[in-house]
């Protein structure tokens, strides 16, 4: 232990728990740790989308089937008696047991295959927390808080879905077939997310508001704005939905058979990685966190590099509210990241940042995601309730805040040491 | 800081001042309207509803509270209704109970209530009527339409994705179902969780479902809305089973986007819960504001609908048969 | 001529009352049904919301903050009804939810304090905890059945001021648990130390206020504040669930912050919570009367917020120069 590298010793707690909840789905769920490979990629299912008198689609509805599903000829194939469905539409296919692999009919292709299973599942379903998670340690370790997340990711998701929408209904077709329309809502998405970044850096860095305070204006004002948004054009606030399967795809396809978002995730840590650990960023924030006044006679820009955290967590809740919305295609502006922040900050202390700032670690808040989401999926596979769940939830978050309290660390073990001691063996 | 209390106030007046402030004209009716919220699109079609036929009758001012989900916002917007003095209250309650109270508030200024959409459980004489769906009813008929369609197999297991925990057209519909297949030992449901009536929630715990060992081995979706069995739907697509054949997929709610997707072959069949409530409520409402008396509960018209079309899902008294889906049908869908 | 100043300190809780009042009159000249008496429909619908709001108050006056207000409502609330239809009396439930409520702040304050942990993410932690174990007492929703003692208390314990007004009990129980506190905060040694630890908790220390104490019986205080607030909102709405009052938390501490309370601790007024929670029920109740959208609400409360923050801010720069011209 003493030789382990100061380097990694945040992860001891976090991967200890995340190894220990992992040993107990390996004993108490089925099926836990089984990765199945399936067929299917949802890049398989684009539609052309448009006007309805241009597509193709709308007018054969026979079609589609056949462009949308797997092919239904891998699967053992039964009649039901009473059901006789048209003779256009495919036979349905019974099937008890279907998690083997279909039988490859010459030639593997790794891009109609992905991988499932809980442990994708997961990763899959934690995805926002985890991109959460990157804004949020860089603004906890400069000494802040940003609980307005949430909110940031209802509006980049209302934004994006309006776009969509307004496109998929005034574009013709063919335009929409050729360009990278999509690109421009989640462009939009993306800058509207990054301003409210910048506005709560305004706040906290240029009028000097405490963050949490400053950061709860746009928490309570945010959704708001966000319902006004799904307003335009309607008469009331609406649940956007948008057809595009491109988009979808950074949500729900699959990329060399890992998930799209899951890849999204990484490629983000590993920017958060590079531009904090190989540039000045990462030593700066550390040091403004820490002490702001002594960072500012050594040099440093603490108000520069606190508005610049604030950027970065807003991008990041952009990019997590881009994620919700290709979930389902459809964005609720009332319900979309709700206490997402709250999983977020969890997920950052966690992993090891403390919430005075200072030492922030990105791989640690990874974990702590991971574990938060595990944690999440294990109460589920036991049949708990849904709405019980945050109770062990809590009860994790408790255990593993004593953990880290430094007091509790030297109660806790000073008890185990004065009992060696009594017994008098050295 | 004496200038900074004036701009304070400056900005608040503006604000208010803005909207127009309102007299009452006697020959008009005043209704006050307080709706669960907008989290469906269900939801959203029932309010479109209203509003369009507060559109269609010049004579009715109407102000409408969405409540957001929360009672206790449902509770101040009666409350506002009364002291505004308007002819008729109508809601839409959030849950069942809690609301005793303001309807004897309400009852005691002699302004008559008319309920829609869910029930309250509470003393019938302190409301006029209920305009709603049976969602009793609801859930029956698609039990019935699963036995008219059920695969040859000795064991048909069903999975349910009920509503929002204690609400109303969960438990009903839950009952429905129950009670039909009761006389079908062989379709059981093995698993029932509540998706709560979002898409977004439905897909997770759909997703949740599949890998569970009930989730890798069933036969039939039952969904209590639409929007949950959308998000279901491809949740169950990206385990590579198909929706709408592997798994027979059978929800309630009857909105455009479902009839897409059975149109597409991607789900079964949809029992409508008609959420255009509109001219029924108003017409009621009138009808109470001049005194009239109607009937305690107004059963909403509602069909069923499904790829194939002329089965019997109803009961002797009102028989219903469905409806097969065209394109026809989905483009002249008002919701 | 001799020119009105207000003493510094009292300009954030002068302008939450003088918005208050401008709001007010915009409403009785411009909505119908909207009149002078209708403060008494305000307090009838955000009793509750003050009574928990003076929890948060002390909370936030030590410098530390309490996100488990609105879970610690739904408990209470459906806790009462599970206990009023298994067939307990309503003396018991109530008993019972304030004693749980009691412990449990007493529990945060204690494991804040002695382990050093931050606040916010301890008071997350207990929000979850009280709302999983919400859910567990009962999934769907409960009424509250009539009881001998509730109907007791509803129909006599309530004044009524001709056909209109109703003052119930739980508005009596608002005004004197605001008046105690308001008391307990500017006259006694206790309240004193509370102004003291949120100021500057070294200090404190050092000179000898016992700032452990003070802590944990502040949150325990705030613990039993909320399960009072919870008894209300029981008594209002007849109706045990245990998903009532989420976000509620939010609710407070903007009603807190309003009323001038600085949410590094220290500077702030019990009354000016009073009015915050008004303020914030004046709004809703306004943009319900006007029959806008529910989403400018969340607007208006947030500006809001922010001109008061912003006010709070300029203030605490201007009497921070001012004590350095000395």
């Amino acid at each position: 232990m003493k030789k382990m590298s100061n380097k990694y010793r945040h992860l001891v707690w976090p991967l200890a728990s995340l190894a220990l909840l992992l040993l107990y789905n390996a004993f108490f769920t089925e099926d836990f740790f089984k990765v199945y490979v399936k067929k299917g990629n949802a890049s398989e299912q684009t539609q052309v989308v448009g006007k309805k008198d241009n597509t193709p689609a709308a007018q054969q509805p026979v079609a589609q089937p056949t462009e949308q599903q797997p092919p239904a000829e891998q699967q053992p194939v039964a009649q039901p008696t009473e059901q006789q469905p048209p003779a256009e539409q495919q036979p349905v296919a019974q099937t008890a047991e279907q998690s083997q692999p279909e039988e490859k009919d010459g030639g593997f292709s790794i891009f109609d295959y992905h991988f499932s299973g809980t442990p994708v599942l997961i990763l899959k379903q934690g995805s926002e927390v985890m991109l959460l998670a990157i804004g949020m340690t860089l603004v906890i370790a400069t000494g802040g808080i940003d609980i307005s997340v949430g909110a940031v990711m209802a509006i980049a998701g209302a934004v994006a879905a309006l776009l969509m929408d307004m496109f998929e209904h005034q574009l013709p077709a063919s335009a929409m077939e050729t360009g990278l329309y999509w690109l421009i809502p989640v462009f939009a998405a993306l800058l509207l997310a990054t301003l409210c970044g910048f506005w709560n850096g305004m706040l906290v860095a240029g009028c000097g508001i405490q963050p949490m305070v400053a950061t709860l204006v746009l928490m309570v004002s945010g959704r708001g704005m966000a319902q006004l948004i799904t307003s335009i054009g309607r008469s009331k606030p609406e649940q956007i939905t948008f057809q595009s399967e491109q988009l979808a795809f950074l949500r729900n396809g699959y990329v060399l058979m890992v998930p799209c978002c899951l890849w999204i995730v990484v490629i983000m840590y590993i920017i958060a990685g590079l531009l904090t650990r190989k540039t000045a960023l990462g030593l700066f924030i550390e040091s403004v966190g820490n002490n702001e006044h002594a960072s500012r006679y050594a040099g440093i820009e603490s108000r520069r590099i606190k508005w610049l955290a604030y950027i970065i967590c807003g991008f990041c809740a952009g990019m997590a509210g881009l994620l919700t919305l290709c979930d389902t295609k459809s964005i609720d502006a009332n319900n979309a990241g709700l206490y997402l922040e709250l999983d977020a900050i969890l997920a950052t202390v966690i992993g090891g940042t403390s919430m005075a700032g200072g030492r922030f670690f990105l791989s640690g808040s990874l974990i702590g995601a991971i574990l938060i989401q595990t944690l999440t999926a294990t109460m589920i596979a036991n049949k708990v309730d849904s709405s019980i769940i945050p109770l062990p939830k809590a009860l994790v978050v408790i255990i593993v805040c004593l953990l880290q309290s430094p007091v509790f660390r030297a109660k806790v073990f000073s008890l185990f040491a004065s009992k060696s001691a009594k017994g008098g063996v050295q | 800081m004496n200038k900074f209390a004036t701009v304070i106030m400056a900005a608040a007046a503006a604000t208010l001042l803005v909207t127009a402030c309102s007299k009452k004209d006697p020959n008009k009716t005043y209704v006050g309207i307080s709706q669960v919220g907008a989290e469906s699109d269900w939801r959203r079609a029932s309010t479109k509803s209203i509003e369009d036929a507060v559109a269609q009758r010049p004579q009715i001012v109407m102000t409408f509270a969405d409540a957001m989900q929360k009672q206790e916002n449902q509770i101040k917007a009666i409350r506002s209704f009364i002291r505004k003095k308007v002819d008729v209250i109508s809601f839409s309650p959030v849950v069942s109970s809690g609301f005793e109270d303001i309807l004897k508030e309400a009852k005691k200024a002699n302004i008559p209530v008319v309920i829609f959409d869910r029930a309250v459980d509470t003393d019938p004489s302190l409301y006029v009527s209920l305009v709603g769906s049976d969602f009793t009813e609801e859930g029956r008929r698609a039990a019935r339409w699963l036995i008219a369609n059920k695969p040859a197999k000795d064991s048909i297991k069903v999975i349910e994705l009920s509503g929002t925990a204690g609400s109303a057209p969960a438990i009903e519909r839950q009952k429905g179902f129950a009670e039909i297949i009761e006389s079908t030992p062989e379709i059981k449901v093995v698993v029932s969780q509540s998706g709560n009536f979002t898409r977004v929630e439905g897909k997770k715990v759909m997703e949740n479902i599949l890998q569970t060992p009930e989730g890798k081995d069933f036969d039939v979706l039952f969904a209590h809305n639409d929007d949950m069995a959308l998000g279901a739907i491809e949740a169950i697509r990206d385990v590579g089973k198909v929706p709408g054949k592997d798994i027979i997929i059978i929800s309630v709610d009857g909105i455009k986007d479902m009839f897409q997707e059975i149109l597409k072959g991607n789900a079964n069949c949809t029992v409508e819960c008609n959420p255009l409530i509109g001219p029924t409520l108003f017409d009621v409402i009138e009808k109470v504001k001049k005194g009239e008396t109607v009937p305690p509960r107004i059963p909403s018209l509602e069909g069923v609908f499904d790829s194939i079309g002329g089965i019997e899902v109803g009961n002797e008294e009102t028989p219903v048969q469905t409806t097969k889906i065209t394109q026809e049908i989905i483009d002249g869908r008002a919701y | 001529m001799k020119t009105f100043k207000i003493p510094l300190r009292y300009v954030p809780i002068a302008a939450t009352i003088s918005v208050f009042c401008v709001v007010y009159l915009i409403g009785i000249i411009c909505y119908d049904g909207f009149g002078v008496l209708s403060i008494f429909d305000l307090l009838q619908d955000n009793s509750y919301l003050g009574i928990a709001a003076i929890g948060t108050a002390l909370v936030i006056l030590t410098g530390g903050i309490d996100l488990s207000v609105g879970s610690v409502i739904a408990f209470t609330t459906i806790l009462i009804a599970k206990i009023l239809v298994a067939g307990g009396n309503a003396f018991l439930a109530i008993s019972l939810a304030l004693a749980l409520g009691t412990l449990f702040g007493f529990c945060q304050g204690c494991l804040i304090h002695y382990f050093s942990l931050p606040p916010f993410l301890l008071t997350l932690a207990g929000m979850f905890f009280v709302r999983g174990c919400a859910f567990v007492v009962n999934v769907s929703d409960v009424p509250i059945k009539r009881d001998a003692v509730f109907d007791f208390v509803t129909d006599n314990l309530s004044i009524s001021i001709g056909s209109e007004i109703t003052i119930s009990f739980y508005v009596v129980v608002y005004i004197v648990l605001l008046i105690a506190a308001i008391i307990f905060s500017q006259r006694t040694r206790a309240g004193r130390n509370i102004y003291a630890i949120g100021d500057n908790e070294l200090a404190a220390t050092l000179m000898g206020i016992p700032v452990g104490r003070t802590k944990i019986m502040t949150y325990t205080i705030a613990g039993f504040c909320y399960a009072l607030g919870g008894v209300a909102f029981a008594f209002y709405l007849k109706s045990g669930y245990a998903s009532h009052c989420v976000g509620m938390e939010m609710e407070a501490i903007a009603a807190v912050v309003i009323g001038g309370t600085l949410l590094t601790g220290g500077v702030g007024y019990i009354f000016g919570s009073f009015f915050g929670v008004l303020v914030l029920g004046l709004i809703t109740a306004l943009i319900t009367y006007d029959g806008l959208d529910s989403c400018w609400s969340r607007i208006i409360v947030g500006l809001l917020m922010l001109v008061f923050i912003f006010m709070q801010n300029m203030i605490t720069k201007i009497s921070k120069s001012k004590s350095k011209s000395h």
